[in-house]
């Protein structure tokens, strides 16, 4: 695992020089390679002249994920920087370790009698470790140097601990104890070492450090890489992937939490966000990020924001809130074999269940109105919907949404100018609509402006020549439309296409070829979602029955209609994806 | 280069304006050999090349660099430890990350009776960007060092006193070979390197029997390994690798190897075996389909019956759409008729996988009954493309038998 720290390395510089204080892990590893590996062919020629052909093998300085080869005092030279390094991000790689950490000045204004310049807590890594990564562990160790420096302003803590762990070096060498005896001696003794092992133990196995430096002053990290692993077996969660999960967040989405809630008000600390657990309280699942915010009578953009910070340490992820008509089907890479413990977890959570049994249902996709027919009972229903919950937290379970692309002729979509006129968003078309509907115009002249048959154009005609960039015309039309009576069919269908005045010619005979075009209604619809770019397959039916304030059933109704040309297509949410 | 520009000027005496313009000229042409040879512009450029070595009496110092003056002194004193070390770290790669940028080295020594402490150290380092990956250059500040050591031995060619007029010539070369070109050789002397950038990239995952690969790019066969040369001409898309082996009469584990290491050069994929059974479904990436004009023309060539009569982008846009958990490719089929539409199935299914438009949807068979054998090989853990690869039976048999069983759940995922 490439995101565990190899070491964690303590290190002073002072009037007195540089010393490595602690390090930990500090067992000596021991070397059981068996030796024959290693042996040169006896009856090897060795040729002077090879001596540049054949490159030596690369210089390794990790041992079964300890770091070796590297002397305390070399340490503690590379790690003691000089003054104009202090205060900044230090990164050194050396073979095939990198180095991370940041040098803290100590020093005071009133200068202080310790002599002590600077302190430096660097982590060693493996070389592989991604910038992500490094930069996390560099922001851990500027957190312990800020800590540090504050309590050794406020009580000397540094200079208590470096004296004693000074002096415990120099007993050593006095009375020629191992270094590993020596390390083990300080262990003991220094608070600030047992911290050190605290935070690699905790690195290494969950990836949250909490600890209390001094006995007083509280620090808490999460190395993102490492925290959601528990959950996404394998999978490295990057912290730029959260961020983007997050930028995409919408108002419809919805918390999941992975632990009980009570668990969580444990997580929380003493001096935590009161809305936090004010969220808590009126958290359910089943409700969406915007009603959450409303029930806790917070803002959406805080909830947004306690949301992130949930997802961020792992202690939550974002679905589509659980609805009758959500669709489930088996992520790709569930776990789901005989020997998966989370079978025994399933059966202890839901007695007398069988997961392998469960889920199968959902081996093609399903919806929960699907799977609870009549014969379900209202507590197997709530069962049901547990089972779900326990499912989507273990990540056995992705959601398909329907999304719909608008593929109106042969030769998809014209872009040369389809791409200005729907990138307009949806409220400066309403804006218009409404500055514009207060005006009187006839629809006549505007009819032809594509029949060039008739050449008695009127100013108004030429006014609204249709542009591939005016949606002004075409919108206004819609609401002046509304109200006119018409005589003929005829004449209907022809007022009709002016709804569709910004569409490209082919494009506006291929939707009139739909019988549901003859419908004012449907068309209208359609052409308000079109230009606002829903169908461009970049939005689901859910999104788009939560932006444009539509039932289900109006709009699957239209996408049957307009089947010719629209095509749909299921698929799970993109900005949510990560987390199964 | 704005060095070299400035030069021009001077030595041509020119009008301000007219200067300007051959300055901007030279730009131009820059520009232009750089389009020109992206394919081999590294993303992470060496910005400097500069060789230190520990003088006798002043310390840590540098002999040369190229460009001039792109270091500062106050810069390399403050790492300077990290560059001429202690003799511990002799001969390792070490990286050092500033705040703009990044050196690497490799510090060297020489001992020898006839210099000022008995020993030479030098260190031949790179300088890049601070956010750029420098891994790939590691083996080449090695090369560059042992290189430089060779002559050094051979004829002082670093320690005598005019040792910077002839480095910086050598040095300017590697810079800008390694930048433009990737590659750089240096004869002439009385030894030759090559030096070659080469990406390091993570290791391919194991092949498996029943994977296929499938070529990505045009490969001369001239240039590959026997094994190689005798697989390639049955990785055609459809053969999977068990078939590969039996065909080109290669041992198994050669063939995967073999087909491993081309996946690492990114000139084989990885692709599902086809069959009428198979079930995919379309992944979020479906909508570039329909937004990439570039990507509908590439798409349409491809999955073309014939290159003659192109389908539509329509037709097949409509195919992969179908594309859902349930529906085989039987089914698609049959709804369809692809021949009738210009569409091959197969280059459709090979299209959308490689393009990653749609995924395979694969089939786990689970046993719930208490037969231990049976509970071993249908454990869930493995899909029943392996199993029957491993059995060597057909997919749809064991599919028919497995679906009669009732002990039997078939989970799809």
């Amino acid at each position: 695992m490439e995101v565990n720290p190899l070491s964690i390395i303590l290190v002073k510089a002072g009037s007195k020089g540089d010393r490595l204080l602690f390090r930990y892990p500090y067992h000596e590893q021991e070397n059981n390679e068996p030796s024959g590996t290693k042996r040169k062919n006896p009856y090897a020629l060795s040729v002077a002249e090879d001596l540049l052909q054949s490159p030596l093998p690369p210089i390794s300085n990790i041992n079964k994920g300890g770091l070796t080869g590297i002397s305390d005092e070399l340490l503690s030279s590379l790690f003691a920087v000089k003054q104009e390094l202090c205060n900044q991000k230090f990164e050194l790689k050396v073979n095939d370790v990198r180095f991370v950490g940041h040098p803290t000045s100590l020093k005071n204004k009133s200068q202080d009698e310790s002599g002590l310049l600077l302190i430096h807590i660097v982590f060693a890594l493996q070389a592989l470790a991604s910038h992500s990564v490094v930069k996390c562990y560099h922001d851990l160790s500027k957190r312990l140097g800020i800590v540090l420096r504050h309590e050794e302003h406020r009580c000397a803590y540094i200079s208590e601990q470096t004296f004693s762990m000074v002096s415990i070096h120099d007993d050593s060498c006095t009375g020629n104890l191992q270094t590993e005896s020596v390390f083990r001696k300080i262990l003991e003794k220094c608070t600030l070492a047992k911290n050190i092992k605290q935070v690699y133990d905790d690195l290494c196995n969950t990836g949250i450090v909490n600890i209390r430096i001094n006995r007083w002053i509280p620090l808490s990290f999460c190395l993102p890489q490492k925290v959601h692993q528990w959950h996404l077996r394998g999978k490295i969660l990057e912290p730029e992937d959260i961020d983007r999960c997050l930028k995409a967040l919408r108002p419809y989405h919805s918390l999941l939490l992975l632990y009980p809630v009570q668990q969580l008000y444990d997580f929380t600390s003493l001096d935590g966000s009161p809305s936090l657990l004010r969220m808590f309280s009126q958290y359910s699942p089943l409700k969406s990020l915007q009603t959450l915010a409303i029930d806790s009578d917070i803002t959406l953009s805080h909830v947004f924001e306690l949301t992130a910070h949930l997802v961020y340490w792992a202690k939550a992820t974002v679905i589509y809130p659980i609805c009758s008509t959500n669709k489930y089907a088996i992520t790709p890479d569930a776990p789901l074999h005989l020997n998966s413990t989370l079978i025994n977890k399933f059966a202890e959570a839901f007695p007398g269940v069988d997961l392998i049994k469960e889920i199968n249902d959902f081996s093609l996709p399903t919806s929960l109105s699907q799977k609870c027919n009549s014969l379900y009972h209202t507590s197997q229903q709530s069962q049901l919907v547990q089972m779900i919950i326990w499912m989507l937290q273990h990540h056995l379970l992705v959601q398909l949404h329907m999304y719909i692309q608008y593929i109106p002729t042969d030769h998809g979509l014209m872009y040369s100018n389809a791409d200005e006129t729907k990138n307009i968003p949806a409220a400066q078309t309403l804006q218009n609509n409404g500055i514009l509907s207060s005006r009187t115009f006839s629809a006549t002249p505007s009819r032809q402006s594509r029949t060039h048959s008739e050449s008695d154009a009127s100013i108004i005609s030429d006014i609204f020549e249709p542009r591939p960039d005016s949606e002004l015309g075409s919108a206004a039309m819609n609401s002046s439309l509304a109200n006119v009576s018409f005589s003929s069919a005829d004449e209907e269908k022809q007022d009709y296409q002016e709804l569709l005045l910004d569409f490209p010619d082919d494009e506006r005979t291929a939707i009139f070829k739909i019988p549901a075009s003859n419908n004012s209604e449907d068309l209208n619809l359609f052409a308000r979602l079109c230009r606002n770019g829903y169908f461009r397959g970049e939005h689901h039916v859910e999104e788009i029955m939560y932006l444009e304030n539509l039932r289900r059933s109006q709009l699957l109704q239209l996408l049957d209609k307009f089947r010719d040309v629209l095509i749909t297509y299921e698929t799970e949410d993109p900005a949510i994806a990560m987390f199964y | 280069m704005m060095k070299e520009d400035e030069d021009h000027c001077e030595g041509i005496p020119l009008d301000v304006s007219e200067a300007v313009a051959a300055v901007a000229d030279d730009l131009l042409l820059e520009n232009h050999l750089i389009t020109s040879l992206s394919k081999h512009k590294q993303d992470c450029p060496i910005r400097c090349i500069f060789l230190c070595e520990f003088h006798h009496t002043a310390g840590p110092i540098i002999t040369c660099q190229v460009p001039e003056n792109f270091i500062s002194k106050e810069l390399f004193d403050s790492v300077s430890v990290y560059i001429i070390t202690k003799p511990e770290l002799l001969r390792s790669t070490i990286t050092v990350t500033l705040i703009d940028y990044k050196i690497l080295g490799c510090p060297v020594r020489i001992n020898d009776k006839k210099y000022a402490r008995n020993a030479f150290y030098f260190n031949l380092c790179f300088v890049c960007d601070s956010t750029s990956r420098t891994v790939h250059y590691e083996p080449l500040v090695t090369k560059l060092s042992d290189y430089l050591m060779a002559l050094e031995i051979e004829n002082n060619f670093l320690s005598e006193g005019s040792a910077p007029a002839k480095l910086i010539p050598l040095l300017k070369q590697v810079l800008e070979d390694l930048n433009n070109k990737g590659e750089c050789a240096l004869i002439g002397g009385p030894t030759a390197t090559h030096l070659k950038v080469v990406r390091v990239r993570s290791d391919p995952p194991l092949v498996a029997d029943h994977q296929v690969p499938i070529f990505l790019k045009a490969v001369p066969t001239r240039e590959w390994d026997l094994t190689t040369q005798q697989v390639a001409p049955y990785i055609d898309g459809f053969n999977h690798v068990a078939r590969i082996a039996a065909l080109a009469d290669v041992e198994n584990n050669l063939v995967k190897a073999c087909v491993q290491n081309l996946v690492y050069y990114r000139v084989v994929a990885l692709v599902p075996l086809f069959q009428y059974s198979n079930v995919y479904c379309p992944t979020s990436k479906l909508k570039l389909l329909a937004q990439d004009f570039e990507l509908q023309n590439k798409c349409t060539q491809y999955v073309a019956k014939s290159s003659r009569q192109l389908p539509n982008i329509r037709d097949v846009f409509r195919m992969y759409a179908a594309m859902t958990r349930g529906t085989t490719i039987r089914d698609l089929c049959t709804r369809f008729n692809p021949s009738y539409l210009n569409v091959n199935e197969r280059k459709l299914v090979q299209f959308g996988i490689l393009e990653e438009l749609i995924k395979r949807v694969n089939k786990y068979p689970v046993y719930m009954g208490d037969n231990a054998e049976l509970q071993k090989s249908f454990s869930g853990a493995s899909s029943l493309d392996e199993i029957c690869c491993a059995a060597g039976i057909n997919a749809q048999q064991l599919e028919d038998h497995l679906e009669r069983d009732h002990s039997i759940i078939l989970l799809w995922k």
